[in-house]
């Protein structure tokens, strides 16, 4: 592998995830050398584990968080707001595949929505227009089904459960994805075999991750420097205030320095918000890039709430894609539903082991154990809507907790917004409503797991009063300085975020390599 | 039977947390130790609170074990589980009906002992493959070439469903 000097002033690459890993390929295709800085280890394909607990030991980040607020995570998972993988690959390697687009009203939330009490919202300062190029790109990169040719998935059994039930209740828009995994073989890599492995890291390799594609395609440039076990603990800059170095803790918790010329944070929205407040000085007092007191704030976790409908003949809920199904009738800005913005209902299992863990935190007793027993005949989805951006749910530095390497760890304070429990209540009665009509004979409302889609601590936009960074994702302040993850959402949007923080960092990396090339960086 | 309320207990936030100790309960003659009951007890415990009637006894033995290896990583908490396990064996928990059994473990709901008993216990017993066999689930499945030729698609008391999206615009 290519080793670029550490005091060489280099592209900087925090995160090997979806922003960072895409980056980090964009800019080595197109002739530019990078460090990629990762914090978790080096897994493969081969390495991951067919068990919930093994692989979520595996590559989960457990380094210790804190947590606030309202949100019944602080109460049932104190220690773990998040389910977020640290590793190289970052979460793609758990995430499941869905990819739907973000639309076009999304991105003009404020416009649309007008004020809401209480919430933050802000028209993005890109519009879908701008990024439909960079949707196609992703959408071919990723291989998302039903998009450019790729051929639908098949329907599993939760899938049949969930479009019959959807078909009667008069829902029109279901279909087996958009889905990043192969319904046929493509661009190197298998069709599904339906293994049911998704959220533990897919062996096959038919789902799309940064471990399958984007990390070898850079290493084969010759040009990525990738450094595993490195965890990035300082962005320093220099008299003018530009960024001039990161420093990392690495495998043996000793410091290095990789001097800088462009550095990009792809940490996933809490640990890029506490990088920057941790890399404070006296020019940046609140954090690097962090005049607007912007960083941290309108953390967003989407809305997400899941039912499991019983019934009296077998689903094997577990059986295939796990999310290889998707309605999108809900997914529009309706007001007259009781709230602003939409969401979608998309299929999902659970192992019996998660379930336990997850489907009501901290129950037991005859209850419980029926929910638990209707197993085999469980069919589940997840609700996935937009949450309302509030300046109070903040990423801050613990006063109190500190990590393995000494350093404030992140506290994640949250509080539902009312828009964000109108529209849960209604995708509960909704999600019901579908299983009522294919027969179930009970349900569960099952609360939001850690966060999985975590969102918004460097917003995007126009006015730097309003936010940390702009329309390519450079933060106001430090002009080498660029957000490249789902933090720079400005508003979340209904839809799974991940093919928008794909389209996002392939148009920063050519906005990133336009600069660098005119000699501007 | 209250107890230190000092560990933030919370059902499942042991979730973060992954060490299972090895078996030194057996070996610490505190009243945890194997011959003095604390395992059998405990596995009627774990039957009122995860009631399978279609489940044997070795899960829940083997649950009531993982739960003393969490309950001897510390020795507060082993006192603590110790005092706790006494006092049941006081009341004759083991000789209560079901429902009488279930209304006592109501009452300890909150408690120290009990939300570390069921956050540990859940965590173990349904991560046990004679749980999940029971239950329906069939475990890893990559090894044996995933559910594509072993019925991802076999529910056959539903149509078929279409896959693909709507052809008829925004509905
Ligand atoms: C179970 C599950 C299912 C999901 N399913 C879907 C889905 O179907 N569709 C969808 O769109 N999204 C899904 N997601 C969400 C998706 O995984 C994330 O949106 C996406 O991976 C976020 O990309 P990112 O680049 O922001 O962060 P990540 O992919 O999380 O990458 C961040 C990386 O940065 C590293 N890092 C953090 N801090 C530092 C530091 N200081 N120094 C060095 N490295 C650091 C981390 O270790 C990590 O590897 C799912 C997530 C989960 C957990």
């Amino acid at each position: 592998m290519t080793q670029i000097a550490q005091d060489e002033p280099a592209v900087v690459i925090i995160g090997s995830g979806a922003g960072g890993g895409t980056l980090a390929y964009e800019l080595t295709k197109q002739g530019i050398p990078c460090v990629v800085l990762e914090a978790g280890p080096y897994l493969k394909n081969e390495d991951y584990e067919n068990d919930e607990w093994k692989a979520f030991h595996q590559m989960a980040w457990l380094d210790p968080r804190t947590t606030s607020g309202s949100w019944r995570i602080a109460k049932d998972f104190p220690a773990l707001p998040a389910w977020i993988v640290k590793a190289v690959g970052g979460t793609t390697t758990h995430w499941s595949g869905a990819t739907p687009r973000f639309k076009d009203h999304e991105f003009k939330a404020l416009s649309t929505y007008g004020k809401v009490e209480g919430a933050n919202l802000l028209d993005w300062p890109i519009t879908l227009a701008e990024m439909e190029p960079y949707y196609d790109r992703a959408e071919i990169a990723m291989g998302s089904t039903h998009r450019h040719g790729r051929k639908a998935l098949p329907a599993n059994n939760n899938y049949k459960v969930f479009a019959n039930g959807a078909e009667r209740v008069g829902y029109k828009m279901y279909a087996t994805g958009p889905y990043a995994t192969n319904a046929e073989p493509y661009d190197g890599r298998p069709a599904s075999i339906q293994d049911g492995f998704n959220f533990q890291g897919d062996k096959s390799g038919a789902k799309w991750s940064i471990m399958v594609r984007e990390i070898p395609r850079a290493l084969e440039t010759g040009l990525l420097d990738l450094r595993p076990d490195s965890h990035a603990v300082r962005i320093t800059h220099d008299a003018a205030g530009k960024a001039d170095a990161v420093i990392y803790a690495d495998k043996d918790g000793h410091l290095q320095r990789q001097a800088a010329r462009v550095v990009c944070v792809a940490g996933n929205s809490i640990e890029t918000a506490r990088l920057l407040l941790l890399s404070d000085s006296s020019r940046y007092p609140k954090g690097l890039a962090n005049g607007s007191d912007q960083v941290g704030r309108n953390y967003m976790r989407h809305l997400t709430g899941s039912v499991y409908a019983r019934f009296d003949k077998p689903v094997r809920m577990y059986r295939g894609e796990t999310m290889a199904g998707l309605i999108a009738d809900e997914a529009r800005h309706d007001p007259s539903r009781g709230f602003v913005g939409g969401f979608y209902m998309e299929t999902i299992s659970l192992g019996p082991a998660f379930l336990a863990a997850f489907a009501e935190p901290g129950a037991w007793g005859p209850e419980f154990a029926e929910i638990m027993n209707a197993y085999a005949n469980t069919a589940g989805m997840w609700i996935v809507g937009e949450d309302m951006p509030q300046e109070t749910n903040r990423v801050t530095l613990s006063e109190k907790v500190r990590d393995q390497w000494d350093l404030p760890v992140a506290n994640v304070h949250f509080d539902d917004h009312a828009n964000d429990v109108a529209m849960r209540e209604y995708g509960y009665g909704r999600a019901e409503a579908i299983y009522g009509a294919v027969g179930a004979i009970g349900h569960h409302r099952t609360p939001p797991y850690p966060s999985t889609h975590n969102l918004g601590t460097c917003r995007m936009s126009a006015d730097p009063s309003d936010g940390v960074c702009d329309r390519n994702g450079r933060t106001h302040e430090v002009e080498n300085l660029f957000i490249s993850d789902g933090s720079q959402m400005t508003t979340g949007a209904a839809a799974n975020p991940t093919l928008t923080i794909v389209a996002l960092a392939m148009r920063q990396a050519d906005h990133l390599a336009g600069e660098l090339k005119r000699g501007n960086l | 039977m209250e107890m230190t309320r000092s560990v933030p207990s919370g059902s499942a936030s042991s979730v973060a947390v992954s060490t299972v100790a090895d078996d030194n309960y057996k070996r610490i003659p505190i009243g945890l130790e194997r011959g003095s009951g604390s395992r059998k007890l405990l596995a009627r415990m774990l039957r009122v609170m995860f009631p399978h009637p279609q489940i044997g006894d070795d899960p829940y033995i083997r649950t009531a074990e993982a739960v003393l290896n969490m309950a001897c990583e510390k020795p507060g908490r082993q006192v603590a589980f110790a005092a706790a396990i006494q006092d049941l064996m006081n009341l004759k928990f083991e000789e209560m009906d079901d429902a009488a059994a279930l209304d006592h473990l109501r009452g300890m709901q909150g408690h120290d002992f009990f939300t570390q008993v069921q956050g540990s216990a859940l965590l173990a017993f349904y991560d046990d493959p004679e749980v999940w066999e029971a239950l329906g689930y069939e475990g890893p499945s990559f090894d044996k070439g995933g559910y594509v030729n072993r019925g991802f698609n076999d529910l056959d008391w539903l149509p078929e469903p279409r896959i693909e999206e709507y052809q008829g615009g925004e509905a």
